[in-house]
């Protein structure tokens, strides 16, 4: 009975509570609290039926005749093995109250790092990258990652990643992600809003520890900029048809992490902003086979000065000696993926081969090294990453990629790549990937071939979801 | 600079702004063919995770109920794979079964919010689930990951229990009645003509599981502790090292020597897990190694919940016997 009393004075306590958790905790915390009720009222029925079973017995035991005592005896045991049942049930009830749950805080909260141990034949200067040769160490990023139910009508989520200055090793705190996100609108329609990674093709919008290789595909990190982030405002529509089909459109300022903002001056019209879509659908071919397909692409018909001298970006590119000031930009993509996931050990074995092809067609005012105007080029270039992975048991998987690129600024740089990679999971939150990398750059790139080595570890704390980009 | 398209008259731009132009109509146009308003069914709509829930569903909702179920049978409950093709099912579905616990957070978050489907959000009427009223066992005092992928509000494999699954039942009739209150008297009717037969089984079940009191086994995942602790047996250990997380040869080893001393008998392997580790240890041991569904289509044969059960509890005993 004082077990009883002690969950009603939780209880109390509990419903007395600040309320500092939001919708989600509050949740489960009262779909514990209906459980604990239900145990509670359980409990008080068995309390009646032992008070019940007490008072027979304590009857029959007047009434038993000496001789007869093997009959109490028998219900005198029942009755202790009921008294222990109702112990044990009491104690889970009791656990299940007193348990933390990473994700109990509101909103939850995770920390994802990701060190990366690396070896390059080359220098900087020959690779491009801005990273040395020889041997380096980076701790590539540290990602605080929040989010929670604003209100029964969205959610929100933050990204807050810490990363050193390639060159200075200064750390720099930066929002990658701060978003709303609609999650009961009409017509399966969904609204995001904020600082969030635009969905372009497959893997633009993934962070960078979540992709099957070390590295940015080298045609996502040149044409969109790194990983698709950007300032605005983007629609999902799921098409109300038995067949999956999703479209995306948005709007926003900079499309790419790597991008700065359009310079815009005083005032800026529609034509400065960058509009994307994407259109995906989804095959089983077979049970364990499936495609899935999608198109995308991004515009911005003004490039107000794109690449502007500010701060970040003191200075525009140049192509043997001419300076690219970017006015337009349109950037088209099909991707596609075939998989082959086993249901029935799909943990244990599954095959990958995705592929994602762009084309890029800006438009670039030009002026030559004495500053005079020269007249403005269209640049038609592409690019594509290829990639198969093998998981061939819950810890290992295999993989290979290829990648070939022209340079969005000069389509003659052409520079392709390819890598395998090995990558072991201790678990879900602790991944290990050795990669080799070969990479060869044409005399036009001014680059030279190098072959590059590197070690990724990436580790995960506290709350994680499993997102809908991983499937 | 050589090699560039230096040369773009405004013919060409027109022609490159109207290629642009075709792809964002075709984009378009491809939405709008694949529109279809969804069809009012008269039959409520149902999704559940797991396969024995489409079989509850089934049995309490009759022919007013139009049943379709994540898993085939043969997955594992935390690796359902999300496949787009759930999200137009989910997008029109009237009630979401699960099993709750935690079981289904691999794929169900997921698939909830790309569903767009507001009537089956957590926190609604038709979001079922189905612990409710369950008593957790093995309910963690830390969820820190030393302690691998655990399930923080309990073990979710309460199904595997006869008597509890009749609890998930009884959450799935009232959710039916709730959704659907003018069919409550033949729901009551299903529910309770269903509830006559499960009985019966369980008592035959019961019987027969006798010969399993006290009987050690292991098992590759923790499935069993519901279904151990309703027919008496003991549940020794996993092969897992911790949930979610495979054995490392140190943990096999302490595994086996421990299992030779204290004579476990059984290594239940799941048919979602590897075959080679648990072979291996009930070799090594003298263990008598059975693969048992955790849900019903997991093997030929046990397309239903009871006939899942009746495999289960009959491949424990003729383990048993032969061993003997």
């Amino acid at each position: 009975m004082k077990r009883v009393l002690c969950i009603v004075c939780l209880l109390a306590f509990c419903s007395f509570s600040p309320a500092v958790f939001a919708d989600d905790t509050a949740e489960r915390l009262k779909n514990l609290e209906d459980t604990v009720q239900n145990q509670s009222k359980t409990i008080e029925e068995q309390q009646n039926t032992i008070d019940t079973l007490k008072e027979n017995f304590s009857k029959e035991k007047n009434q038993v005749s000496p001789e007869k005592g093997q009959v109490p005896q028998q219900t005198d045991q029942e009755l202790q093995q009921k008294i222990e049942e109702l112990n044990e049930k009491v104690n889970q009830v009791v656990e299940t109250q007193k348990k933390e749950i990473p994700s109990v805080f509101n909103p939850a909260i995770g920390f994802v790092g990701e060190t990366i141990f690396s070896y390059s034949s080359e220098g900087s200067a020959e690779t491009g990258s801005d990273r040395p040769g020889g041997f380096d160490v980076f701790q590539r990023s540290v990602e605080l990652n929040a989010a929670g139910s604003v209100d029964p009508f969205a959610k929100a989520y933050v990204v807050i990643n810490a990363s050193d200055d390639p060159v200075t090793g200064e750390s720099t705190l930066d929002v990658e992600e701060a978003a709303l996100q609609t999650t009961s609108l009409p017509g399966n329609l969904e609204v995001k809003a904020g600082r969030f990674f635009g969905e372009f093709g497959r893997l633009a919008y993934i962070h960078d520890h979540e992709l099957p290789f070390v590295n940015r595909p080298l045609v996502l990190e040149q044409y969109i900029g790194g990983e698709s982030r950007t300032d605005g405002l983007q629609i999902n529509w799921l098409v109300p048809s038995e067949h999956y089909i999703s479209l995306t459109l948005g709007a926003g300022d900079q499309f790419g992490g790597d991008n700065p903002p359009n310079y815009v001056g005083d005032t800026r019209n529609g034509t400065g902003l960058n509009y994307w879509g994407r259109l995906s659908t989804y095959f089983d071919l077979t049970p364990n086979i499936s495609l899935e397909p999608g198109i995308s692409g991004l515009w911005n018909p003004k490039t107000v000065a794109q690449w502007a001298p500010n701060p970040a970006n003191p200075s525009y590119p140049t192509v043997d000696g001419d300076t690219f000031i970017e006015r337009e930009r349109r950037l088209a993509g099909v991707d596609l993926v075939l998989s082959w996931k086993p249901l029935r050990n799909n943990q244990f074995e599954t095959i990958t081969w995705g592929t994602e092809v762009l084309y890029s067609d800006n438009r670039y005012d030009v002026m030559d090294a004495s500053g005079s105007a020269l007249p403005s080029r269209t640049v038609s270039s592409h690019g594509v990453y290829s990639y198969l992975t093998y998981k061939f048991d819950r810890q290992w998987v295999a993989g290979i990629q290829y990648e070939w690129l022209e340079n969005m600024l000069n389509n003659q740089a052409k520079t392709s790549a390819e890598s395998a990679n090995i990558t072991w999971a201790l678990s879900h939150w602790n991944q290990l990937r050795l990669q080799y990398t070969h990479t060869d750059n044409n005399a036009a790139t001014g680059l030279r071939p190098y072959d590059a080595v590197y070690l990724q570890w990436a580790w995960i704390i506290g709350s994680h979801a499993h997102g809908w980009q991983q499937r | 600079m050589g090699g560039n398209n230096a040369d773009f008259g405004k013919e060409k731009y027109a022609m490159k702004s109207k290629l642009f132009s075709v792809l964002w109509i075709l984009t378009l146009t491809g939405a709008l063919c694949g529109w279809a308003t969804p069809a009012h069914a008269a039959k409520i709509r149902i999704v559940t995770t797991l396969t024995d829930l489409a079989d509850f569903a089934r049995a309490v909702g009759g022919d007013n109920v139009e049943v379709h179920s994540l898993a085939t049978g043969v997955e594992d409950t935390h690796g359902v794979p999300m496949k787009p093709s759930f999200v137009p099912m989910m997008n029109r579905a009237d009630l979401l079964i699960l099993i709750g616990f935690d079981c289904e957070h691999a794929f169900l978050p997921a698939l909830l919010e790309a569903s767009k489907n507001p009537r089956i959000q957590k926190g609604t009427s038709g979001y079922v689930d189905c612990s409710k009223g369950i008593i957790p066992l093995d309910v963690p005092k830390s969820t820190d990951h030393y302690q691998g992928d655990v399930h923080p509000y309990g073990n979710p494999h309460y199904t595997l229990d006869p008597v509890l699954a009749k609890t998930a039942i009884e959450n799935i009739y009232n959710a039916l009645v709730d959704f659907d209150p003018q069919d409550q008297a033949e729901f009551k009717h299903n529910r309770d003509a269903y509830f006559t037969k499960l009985d019966a089984k369980i008592t035959e079940w019961k019987m027969e599981a006798k010969q399993l009191k006290g009987v050690k086994f292991v098992s590759y995942h923790e499935h069993w502790p519901y279904f151990a602790k309703r027919f008496g047996l003991d549940y020794f250990g996993t092969i897992e090292l911790k949930p979610g997380i495979d054995p490392t040869p140190r943990h096999i080893e302490e595994l086996t020597r421990a299992m030779k001393a204290e004579h476990v008998s059984i290594v239940v392997r799941e048919p979602q897990f590897p075959e080679k580790v648990p072979k291996n240890i009930a070799e090594q041991t003298g263990a008598t190694m059975v693969t048992l569904p955790i849900m019903p289509g997991g093997v030929p044969n046990t397309e239903t919940y009871i006939k899942m059960m009746d495999y289960i509890v009959h491949t424990m005993v003729d383990a048993e016997q032969t061993r003997k």
